[in-house]
């Protein structure tokens, strides 16, 4: 597997999105249900052997070239591609579902970046407090996930992820640089409701534990994704 | 303070510990390089080297294996890998929860097994490597826990490696505590039966993933967990492992030879020795030397004769090791006054920590973690404590949770009430200090 830069239609400029809340939450789950989601060229990370990361994502954009918007990401945290000379990311997933509120937005990534899409709008809800954030995603009146994650101290950051992407045209990956004031603990204080919905099909919500392990929130940020790259490998 | 801080060997450059600005290579820890794809085994190494050179040793990370020229005893020489200065602390950061790691008798013991056997074995034990001395270790670990037969081991790890990858195979459950150590979770692995991991200490959950198992069910504890100083909450446990019908396995590395009237572990204290199919404990820890046993019934020791792969290829525990043990194990049961020495250091020291109001987490045993919750101060803290003239290891995450950073005090019986009012003040000053009280 290599990559090549700026391949796949991308143009080679950086695409950036403002955002004010950013929340995530991490899941161990089975990787056995990990490898249903992957495709083979991807391999997963387990923080305990046989137990692989299911992430939670979700962000309140207010400017960005796809406008103001809402989105739910699913992933499965993967190893990171590691180049001679090349930054390493802080860690690297595979979104293998996102919901978006409006439809300009979900044209815009998957035209622009290859993301894989629930292909109506969902309704997703923020309610940030003083030391916790609310999030309730539903769709059509049906409720998807609600998930409650809490802060601990907060710092500017600038994290580096890679994020991989896999559709019927091939393989590709982009790195995402997230400026932001960030807060990430493990204290076990958040939670989580996986609602049976199409949305949540791929995963075995029984084996996903209420509250996350490790819990994330950024806040007043900004989102930049490098310009895509088009790996080569087998396993297309 | 009485602490004596000596320097025998030209000062070097000091290690800068101010906060290290965030992001980039500042925010990664060992986690970040363990995962990686590339087309090159190598390619980690220059990201890798970059980190350690670059940020982890020189603000902190160069706290670990600084080399020691004394014994593990409660005053300690090392030098310090920065500067190379060479430090006489007072040490809370060793196993030696007897201090019998240097007892006379023991060296003895060893010096005469060296004179008789030699250096090693020079044999696997299950060909030319089992001596007369580990004969008698055996039988006399097998004795002291009441069980049928004892197995030694050349190491702790060697010891969960090789007794779990023993008994389980593809298809069988290996179900264990999510805070095992990484002795037992490799042993699971290369067993190749199925891992599940119940949330630590919590009997509901393993209720919950014992069910929908069937086959050969393995429930694997711990008496003592190394990283918090709790207890299992043994009797729940073997309840519910019991009630599905799973064999039980319990490592009492950090236990044995301390819990219990006659210092069987924890097993004993709560009265559940016999419920428990496999016991396992170390030698490296109470009694000071290393290796390992498994003691159980007289089948287990046979089938693990054959089957035990990390026993059978590797050398015997050197003979001079297990005669300093066998010494050990005999001290520890002749004179119970060192465990009830250790219990009084450790009220005495937890009554010091509980006026100074530090936080000590959820310990009830003779390791009792300092509780930091700062993964970017604990370096900081670390470093000053030193200075003031205490050991003591930082523990931070992939070890323990993210922001979990704690340091590990280990009571022994041979500290003293003055050196544990010494290390409580230095450790009370040091957090004010620091803006941690």
């Amino acid at each position: 597997m290599s990559g090549t830069n700026g391949a796949g239609g991308a143009s080679p400029e950086f695409v950036k999105y403002h955002f004010r809340h950013a929340i995530g939450g991490f899941f161990e789950f089975p990787t056995a249900n990990a490898r249903k989601i992957l495709p083979p060229h991807l391999h997963p990370v387990e923080p305990h052997h046989g137990q692989s990361v299911f992430s939670v994502m979700a962000f309140d954009f207010h400017k960005s070239m796809a406008g103001e918007y809402g989105e739910l990401i699913l992933s499965v945290l993967v190893m990171p591609r590691v180049e001679p000379g090349a930054l390493l990311p802080r860690s690297a997933f595979y979104p293998f579902l996102l919901g978006t509120t409006t439809k300009a937005a979900r044209d815009h990534a998957i035209a622009r970046w290859h993301l894989p899409h629930f292909m109506e709008n969902i309704d997703l809800a923020f309610d940030a407090r003083a030391d916790e954030i609310r999030i309730a995603a539903a769709h059509g009146g049906r409720p998807i996930i609600d998930m409650r994650i809490t802060d601990y101290d907060w710092e500017q950051v600038s994290h580096r992820y890679q994020c991989f992407m896999h559709d019927a045209d091939g393989s590709y990956m982009s790195t995402i640089v997230m400026d932001a004031d960030f807060s990430e603990n493990e204290e076990e204080r958040g939670d989580i409701t996986i609602h049976p919905h199409a949305f949540t099909a791929a995963i075995d919500r029984d084996s996903v534990n209420t509250m996350p392990f490790r819990e994330l929130w950024m806040r007043d940020g900004l989102q930049t994704f490098h310009p895509l790259e088009t790996l080569a490998t087998a396993a297309v | 303070m009485a602490t004596r801080i000596s320097s025998t060997m030209p000062p070097g450059p000091q290690p800068s510990v101010a906060a290290a600005p965030p992001g980039g290579i500042a925010d990664f820890d060992y986690s970040n390089f363990y995962y990686s794809s590339s087309d090159d085994i190598f390619a980690i190494f220059d990201p890798y080297n970059e980190w350690w050179y670059g940020h982890a040793r020189n603000n902190g990370y160069y706290l670990y294996s600084q080399p020691m020229s004394t014994p593990p005893g409660p005053r300690i020489d090392l030098e310090e890998q920065m500067g190379h200065e060479r430090l006489h602390l007072l040490n809370l950061a060793s196993y030696n929860y007897l201090g019998l790691s240097y007892h006379p008798e023991v060296i003895d013991a060893a010096k005469q097994a060296l004179d008789q056997y030699g250096l090693g074995a020079a044999g696997s034990p299950i060909l030319s490597g089992t001596m007369e001395i580990h004969v008698q270790l055996e039988k006399a670990i097998a004795k002291f826990k009441q069980k049928d037969a004892a197995m030694v081991f050349p190491t702790g790890y060697s010891t969960n490696v090789g007794l779990i990858s023993a008994l389980m195979r593809p298809g069988d459950w290996v179900i264990m505590d999510q805070n095992v150590h990484a002795s037992i979770v490799d042993g699971a692995i290369l067993s190749k039966a199925n891992v599940r991991f119940f949330r630590h200490n919590r009997p509901d959950d393993l209720e919950k993933k014992l069910s929908g198992t069937s086959g050969k069910r393995l429930v694997i504890v711990e008496g003592v967990y190394s990283m918090d100083g709790d207890e299992a909450r043994l009797p729940e446990i073997v309840e519910v492992a019991k009630r599905h019908d799973a064999r039980i396995m319990i490592d009492e590395a950090h236990s044995s030879f301390l819990y219990g009237k006659a210092g069987r572990g924890v097993a004993e204290k709560y009265g559940v020795e016999d419920d428990i199919d496999i016991h396992v404990g170390t030698f490296s820890k109470a009694l000071g030397g290393m290796g390992g046993f498994v003691a159980g019934s007289q089948s287990l020791y046979n089938y693990l004769m054959g089957f035990a792969r990390s026993r059978v290829f590797s050398c015997a525990l050197a003979p001079a090791v297990s005669a300093g043990v066998l010494q050990a194990l005999h001290i520890a049961e002749r004179e119970p006054q060192l465990r009830e020495t250790l219990w009084s250091n450790v009220a005495h020291m937890r009554g010091l920590l509980a006026e100074a109001g530090i936080d000590v987490g959820e310990s009830t045993s003779q390791i009792i973690p300092i509780m930091i919750r700062n993964d970017r101060k604990i370096f900081g803290i670390a470093r000053a404590l030193q200075r003031a003239g205490l050991y003591l290891q930082p523990i931070i995450y992939p070890a323990v949770a993210k922001n979990r950073s704690r340091f590990r005090i280990s009571i022994s019986a041979v500290h003293t009430s003055q050196q544990l009012d010494e290390a409580a003040t230095i450790l009370s000053d040091v957090l004010q200090a620091e803006g941690m009280r």
